[in-house]
């Protein structure tokens, strides 16, 4: 017995430096990340999606099927929130150029609050995303070129670029939880609609799958068309609309783990 | 007066409205938290009809530069650490609200009540089963610890 407790020792220790080590280079990595990529991009010539294949052959004919329908992409940086942050930034830059669709999405933005609040958001939180959400879609609602420039600086602001996506976390919830016995059928495990909001929707870096698409298309009625590009069968990105036979409005790459803005 | 950033403008309107309207049985240390915004002091009392009642605690707060996005570290301090199957006896807590689940729509208040609700729902006062090694081997920082979440009924 008093052997017991100095045996155990050092296999204990290794475990608990394991783990220390694991989360210290997670943290690295996810600061490397963070520092060699743009919360969000320029615009590029889709061929610069064909140079990242050059040793890939599923992948490059993908790619250059893609180039056949794309002239762009807009790369975003990849911590998880790029769904949301993709998916604002180019339904934002298409309303610039269309004056009454970005009036009747303004209208929704401004009472999206309290409806979020009428399914008990605290409101106290959402009120402080909510105006910087509102700050950041007036900024850019002039239509002017400079809507574009300002666009592209906001994004690129932490502290607005993570507000949006803040905001659009907690409408793709109130979404889901709206709805909650629609979407209960999607959800895998005996997890309810609530607690999967709480857990993989309202926080950061949490990555979308199809039920965030789904939820956030439904919430402000916007057509989004994600191209699938990954290792299956066939020499083309699979395409997918949400909701089906809705015209896209938003057009997005996904790679595995990974969402980037297309332009036909 | 320097201009407030986001995060202190956050902590102050968090702070106002929890001295305000402090959910029950819980009360902010106002004046410790106005001179540091970055490291509060919560008092907390063991809810009537619990295990706990007559109980009182202390949680400390603290809150990074990046807070809201960043969890705050949240750890019980002070002579009275509540013995419960979550709560280690350095004052630890295993919430995955406060690492994983974070949610910058959460606040303060609403860590309390989930701590709160922890307490409240506790059948038997017991420290959870690898309390001595995990005290013994642990960073100073809770969020530093990669949590296994138990279930969260207990």
């Amino acid at each position: 017995m008093e052997n017991k407790p100095s045996q155990q020792k050092p296999a204990e220790n290794t475990e608990v430096n394991q783990d220390e080590l694991i989360l210290q280079q997670q943290r690295r990595i996810e600061k490397e990340i963070s520092e060699s990529i743009a919360l969000v991009g320029e615009k590029e010539p889709l061929q610069s999606l064909e140079r990242e294949y050059l040793e890939d052959e599923v992948y490059l004919s993908k790619a250059k099927t893609l180039g056949q329908k794309y002239s762009y992409i807009r790369r975003t940086r990849p911590d998880g929130n790029c769904f949301f942050r993709a998916f604002s930034y180019a339904y934002l830059e298409r309303l610039i150029d269309i004056k009454d669709e970005f009036e009747k999405f303004r209208e929704l933005a401004l009472k999206s609050k309290d409806n979020l609040v009428s399914l008990g958001f605290p409101e106290f939180t959402v009120e402080d995303f909510h105006d910087t959400f509102m700050e950041v879609i007036d900024k850019v609602g002039a239509g002017t070129e400079a809507s574009r420039l300002e666009l592209h600086k906001l994004f690129n602001e932490q502290g607005y670029s993570d507000y949006v996506v803040v905001y659009l976390r907690l409408i793709a919830s109130g979404q889901l939880q709206r709805e909650a016995d629609f979407y209960q059928h999607f959800i895998e495990g005996d997890r309810t609609v609530t607690e999967f909001c709480h857990q993989e929707v309202e926080p950061m870096y949490k990555e979308s799958d199809h039920i965030h698409i789904i939820a956030m298309s439904a919430a402000l009625g916007t057509g989004v068309q994600v191209r699938y590009m990954d290792r299956g069968a066939g020499t083309e990105a699979t395409a997918h609309d949400f909701p089906e036979g809705v015209p896209p409005a938003v057009h997005l790459l996904y790679r595995p783990g990974h969402y980037d803005i297309l332009y036909p | 007066m320097a201009a407030m950033s986001p995060s202190e403008r956050r902590l102050q309107k968090e702070l106002m409205s929890l001295m305000r309207e402090p959910p029950p049985g819980v009360h902010v240390d106002g004046d410790q938290a106005g001179q540091n915004l970055t490291q509060w002091i919560i008092h907390m009392e063991g809810a009537k009809g619990t295990l706990y009642e007559g109980e009182r605690f202390q949680l400390q707060f603290k809150f990074s530069s990046k807070y809201p996005f960043d969890s705050p570290e949240v750890t019980f301090i002070g002579g009275n650490i509540p013995v419960h199957p979550h709560v280690y006896s350095n004052g630890h807590i295993c919430l995955s609200i406060l690492t994983d689940d974070w949610s910058p729509a959460l606040s303060v208040q609403s860590v309390c009540l989930s701590i709160v609700s922890m307490l409240s729902s506790c059948k038997e006062k017991k420290r959870p089963p690898d309390n001595s090694f995990y005290v013994k081997t642990c960073n100073k920082n809770p969020k530093k610890t990669k949590w296994w979440y138990h279930d969260d009924s207990v």
